[in-house]
């Protein structure tokens, strides 16, 4: 048995040796015809890659709350607004922790990190060498304080030390980026008054960009500042001197000064970089004014550009995309002469190239006959692709907006599915943006989606990424109301109330004219009334004791009429007695509906005292009602006499 | 019947999926030959005019189903390319080619039925002629259909109906004489074996082989006519492409208008994204260019500034346009990895020691070499940096530079009381 065995075994190992050996020889011929193929003896892995393949096992759970509010179960928001001060908050403590750091270094110099973490430890914010030398200044530089490396240069020139060109240019750099004045301090804390309620549709002025700016207005580009006046004192500026200047003006809306200034450039017999030219033509637009001489001088920068071999770069092809916004309907036919230009450079459009595709095409509140074909273009170039940040205007927001315009689910659902692809979910942008995002595409699936598919989408989304505005939930309950499925209101009622919109008193209205409309069957009827009593509840005590919301009469006919259908006559009888207290009038036709109801179940107290409510209220109603009363119920000779008594009230009245 | 079936031709060539079209398509050529030929034998036998006429319609509704056979296939292939199929459709097309499929079985078992009414009325020797045609038109069939599957299957059945079946059979007797067709040798043996069966066996043998001859010139004569023939058929079919392209629109605009669920759009889209596809062979973004730069290029070093503050503020735009929170515990461990934060994976007891790494691991054990000269060599000092070098030896904690400062600051210190040591006499 054994000696089968090992002989089996050896067998094996033999067979296993001559496979090896071909292996091998293989492997020898192999190098053998293809030199160029090697084999590393060690694979370096990046720090990241063993995490990376572990976030990739990771999705999403729709039923978790986003990773970061997940510390604190009791913390976790619920509202947006509570999302929003969670956020925030812990923001602010972040940068908190950090302005005392950096304030108070002496007290953080521990250090206890083995090997040294340098990113825990204060920064220096302070000017360590004194004297007047130029590694003084390269510190200042580094530091971006712009006043103190002024100063300190103004005191080198003096001194009669030679500056480096280098150096100089750095200052330039410095100077023209902030504008001549200190950059403000970053670390106090932004107080960001975002209003996620109301989205409204502009076209992609975003609030960051527009804060940007109005910085940018107030701090305009001063005739003969220190850029201008150390730049004149430079000897032979070069390159990277006339680059910083040109940037500078620029970014601080010297469009005409940054031309002139480029003419100098060429007069020196210089070349421009890549960096000017875009600058150049971010302020083509800005110096003409028809549309047909900005478009001649973007081209006339480009073909510079060529002449002097500068490689144009993405952020080329995105600056002449955002200039030919401007340029009405000559940027509709150079738009994609201009991507294939940079396709055939090698260029590959990024997200932000798209945007201002779609700008350039879909003008803000024009509409748009037949061009859902240029969408649906950018969309088949686009789906599928994962992009990487390369532009601050990369973002996918904007191509969803088009959707909604068009109305086209099919590529709504397309730009969420590329959100899915790769690292794409980083171009969604912040909170803001995302939750634009997402109040975009669910208003798109309440319009357009039946609402079995856009129930599926509400529960995955809601509220682990998103929470709905009020609006969002009034076109939910459209969705609803249009597909017939209004069993589900309470289901949404208890949603609306987590999500803290059941203090909007149109939200609730609509709720309350939905349920009431029609007649359901007595198990949706049974929770309709619930729900009632429970909206009720938000009527009386609002938040923090204050009562928030007022009654209306249809609010108040509503829930009775709710109430009624229910057989809940009690609960109505108390919410009829609010007309009065919250002088409301009720119409007719409630008073109708509820007699009809009291006669069903045949109290007469309550029918005399519904005349006598009705009464109260001067209804030119009241006499036909007491009419029906006395003729459809059984009265006590008391009874009789308070009728007879309002009739005769009513009579004298009229 | 006639219409019916017709019908039935239509709504096939209208909007046919066949999933298994090669092999129906098989059965229903099988079927169809004896059908086809059948009158062509029964005619001048005088076969009864009911059962004759029923063969013609059936024949000719057929030869015309083949004739829309090219337009099936485009239609299929199209549809195939859309590559959503309407179900309902499909049921549709399934059901009419169930109802042809039936018609025609039921036709075909008819079919002997009415030959066994003709035998009966006739003589022998007409009713054995008669199976041998049938006979020699499953061998033509056959031998047709296998070495090609060319339009020439359908031309052969085209023309049938269009050739009266009275002149096929005096071509027949025509070309009887000419007698230069060569017969399979299987065949002329199943004829002697035939013939033996009768009483006058020669004559007989004699007779189905003149027979079989004949039968073999027919498609001769059909193949001549050929070329003209496909230049029709071309032309058919080409007239057929094209009314197709329209009236397969039609059914899924409507299809489009009863769903409610809205994959009447998708199919929609699914068609005419097709038709885009043909139309964006020329997509905008593939449109000409200003052909101001010159593809292969080379940049100029001079540009290259390095570094600059605007680069730096750019990425930190870039960040701050884009979502940087961590969506789970591993994306923000790496997120700390990039800040420098966590311990590096793969974890690496060395990590943070990239100086030592160059070091060979004795410099840090044998230190004897550091105690040199400077140091007594036999003593209790000796023996106290002995020891030193041993605990040094093992500390992990130190580099080796430290280790010999630590040393050097024993030789120092020693140095420095050279003279009390003196004095203890050590």
């Amino acid at each position: 048995m054994a000696s089968s065995c090992s002989q089996a075994l050896r067998r094996h190992v033999c067979k296993s040796c001559t496979i090896l050996q071909m292996h091998v020889s293989f492997f020898f011929i192999f190098i053998f015809f293809s030199e160029e193929i090697v084999i590393p003896k060690k694979k370096t892995w990046s720090k990241e890659a063993v995490l990376q393949a572990l976030a990739s096992t990771v999705s999403r759970d729709p039923t978790a709350s986003d990773y970061r509010l997940q510390d604190d179960p009791y913390l976790t928001p619920k509202t947006s607004s509570e999302f929003k001060l969670f956020s925030l908050s812990q923001e602010s403590g972040k940068n908190a922790a950090k302005y005392f750091i950096n304030t108070y270094p002496k007290y953080f110099q521990k250090d206890y990190a083995q090997p040294h973490i340098p990113c825990l430890m204060p920064e220096t914010l302070e000017a360590q060498i004194e004297e007047v030398s130029e590694a003084a200044l390269i510190e200042r530089i580094h530091m971006r304080k712009v006043e103190a490396a002024v100063d300190l240069y103004d005191q080198l020139q003096q001194a009669g030390t030679p500056v480096s060109l280098d150096v100089t240019n750095q200052l330039l750099d410095l100077i023209c980026f902030y504008g001549d004045s200190d950059p403000a301090q970053e670390n106090v804390p932004k107080q960001r008054s975002e209003e996620t309620e109301d989205v409204q549709d502009e076209p992609q002025t975003k609030k960051g960009r527009a804060s940007k700016a109005s910085d940018q207005l107030k701090a305009a580009w001063k005739e003969n500042n220190n850029a201008e006046r150390i730049f004149a004192l430079l000897s032979e500026p070069n390159t990277h001197s006339y680059s910083a200047l040109i940037r500078g003006m620029v970014k601080y809306c010297a469009y005409s000064k940054a031309f002139s200034t480029y003419t100098d450039l060429l007069n020196n017999r210089l070349k421009a970089d890549v960096n000017t030219f875009n600058a150049l033509i971010t302020a083509a637009p800005e110096v003409k004014e028809k549309y047909n001489e900005k478009w001649e001088l973007i081209v006339d920068l480009l073909k510079e550009m060529a002449e002097q071999k500068v490689k144009p770069n993405l952020l080329t092809l995105n600056a002449v995309l955002k200039a030919l916004r401007h340029c009405g309907t000559l940027g509709k036919s150079q738009a994609f002469p201009v991507i294939s230009e940079m396709k055939a450079l090698s260029i590959d459009p990024s997200l932000a190239s798209y945007n201002h595709l779609l700008n350039i095409f879909y003008k803000p509140g024009a509409p748009f006959l037949g061009q859902t074909g240029i969408l649906q273009e950018v969309m088949n170039e686009v789906s599928g692709k994962s992009f990487t940040p390369q532009d601050p205007d990369d973002g996918i927001c904007l191509l969803l907006q088009r959707c909604l315009l068009t109305k086209d689910i099919e590529q709504a659902y397309r730009v969420h599915e590329l959100l899915g692809v790769g690292e794409n979910w980083r171009l969604l942008g912040k909170d803001l943006q995302q939750n634009i995002y997402y109040a975009r595409f669910f208003s798109l699936l309440c319009m357009m989606e039946n609402i079995d598919v856009m129930l599926k989408w509400y529960r995955d989304l809601v509220p682990s990424v998103y929470y709905p505005s009020s609006n969002i939930m009034r076109d939910l309950l459209q969705a609803l109301d249009t597909d017939n499925r209004l069993d589900l209101i309470p289901q949404i009622w208890k949603d609306i109330k987590q999500l803290g919109h059941a203090n909007r008193q149109k939200l609730v209205e609509d709720l309350l004219t939905l349920m009431a409309r029609e007649k359901q069957n007595q198990e949706v009827q049974e929770s309709f009334a619930e729900c009632a009593l429970d909206i009720k509840k938000m009527y009386d005590t609002g938040d923090r004791g204050k009562v928030i919301m007022s009654w209306t009469a249809t609010s108040l006919s509503d829930i009775i009429s709710v109430l009624l259908a229910a057989q809940r006559r009690q609960d109505a009888w108390e919410i009829l007695k609010l007309f009065k207290t919250h002088n409301r009038v009720p119409s007719e036709e409630l008073l109708n509906k509820f007699l009809m109801c009291i006669m069903e179940s045949g109290e007469v107290n309550h029918a005399v005292e519904l005349v006598q409510i009705s009464a109260g209220f001067c209804l030119p109603e009241t006499p036909k009602l007491i009419q029906r009363v006395q003729q459809e119920f059984q009265l006590s000779e008391q009874q009789k006499n308070i009728l007879s008594d309002l009739e005769i009230q009513t009579f004298n009245s009229d | 019947m006639y219409r019916r079936l017709l019908i039935n031709i239509y709504q096939v060539r209208n909007g046919l999926i066949h999933t298994r079209l090669p092999s129906t398509k098989c059965k229903e050529r099988e079927s169809f030959a004896p059908v086809i030929w059948a009158p062509c034998t029964a005619r001048p036998l005088g076969t009864s005019s009911i059962s004759f006429s029923e063969n013609k319609e059936s024949s000719t509704s057929l030869s015309e189903d083949k004739e829309k056979r090219p337009e099936e296939n485009e239609a299929k292939e199209e549809v195939n390319t859309d590559g959503q199929k309407s179900t309902e459709m499909n049921e549709c097309t399934e059901i009419s080619n169930a109802t042809l499929a039936s018609q025609l079985e039921t036709e075909t078992v008819d079919k002997p039925e009415d030959s066994k009414q003709v035998e009966k009325t006739k003589s022998g020797k007409e009713s054995l002629l008669e199976l041998l045609g049938a006979m020699k038109v499953e061998v033509t069939t056959v031998r047709k259909i296998r070495p090609s599957k060319t339009p020439r299957i359908s031309v052969s059945a085209d023309q049938e109906p269009m050739e009266s079946a009275h002149s096929m059979f005096q071509h027949a007797t025509a070309e009887g004489s000419q007698q230069h067709g060569t017969l399979n040798p299987a065949l002329v043996a199943a004829v002697s074996a035939a013939a033996s069966t009768l009483p006058n066996r020669h004559q007989a043998e004699s007779e189905l082989l003149k027979q079989l001859r004949k039968h073999e010139a027919v498609p001769d004569t059909q193949r001549r006519a050929d070329g003209q023939n496909i230049g029709h058929i071309i032309a058919d079919m080409k007239v057929g492409r094209r009314t197709n392209g329209r009236s397969n629109a039609r059914p899924t605009s409507q299809i489009r208008f009863d769903d409610d669920d809205g994959k009447g759009y998708t199919q929609d889209r699914g068609i005419t994204g097709e038709l885009d596809a043909v139309r964006r062979r020329k997509s905008p973004f593939t449109s000409k260019r200003l052909n101001i730069f010159t593809a292969g290029m080379e940049q100029d070093t001079l540009s290259d500034l390095g570094l600059t503050l605007w680069d730096i503020d750019l990425a930190n735009q870039i960040v701050q346009a884009t979502n940087q929170t961590p969506r789970n515990g591993f994306e923000e461990m790496i997120q700390w990895t990039k800040d420098g934060k966590l311990w590096q994976y793969p974890i690496n007891n060395e990590a943070g020691l990239e100086e030592e790494a160059s070091v060979p691991f004795h410099e840090h054990v044998f230190l004897e070499k550091h105690l040199d000269e400077s140091f007594p060599r036999q003593g209790p000092v000796r023996h106290f940096m002995e020891l030193v070098i041993t605990g040094l030896a093992k500390n992990h904690q130190l580099t080796v530079q430290q280790k010999k400062e630590h040393i050097d600051w024993f030789r120092d210190y020693f140095r420095q009381k050279d003279d009390v040591l003196k004095e203890a006499e050590a």
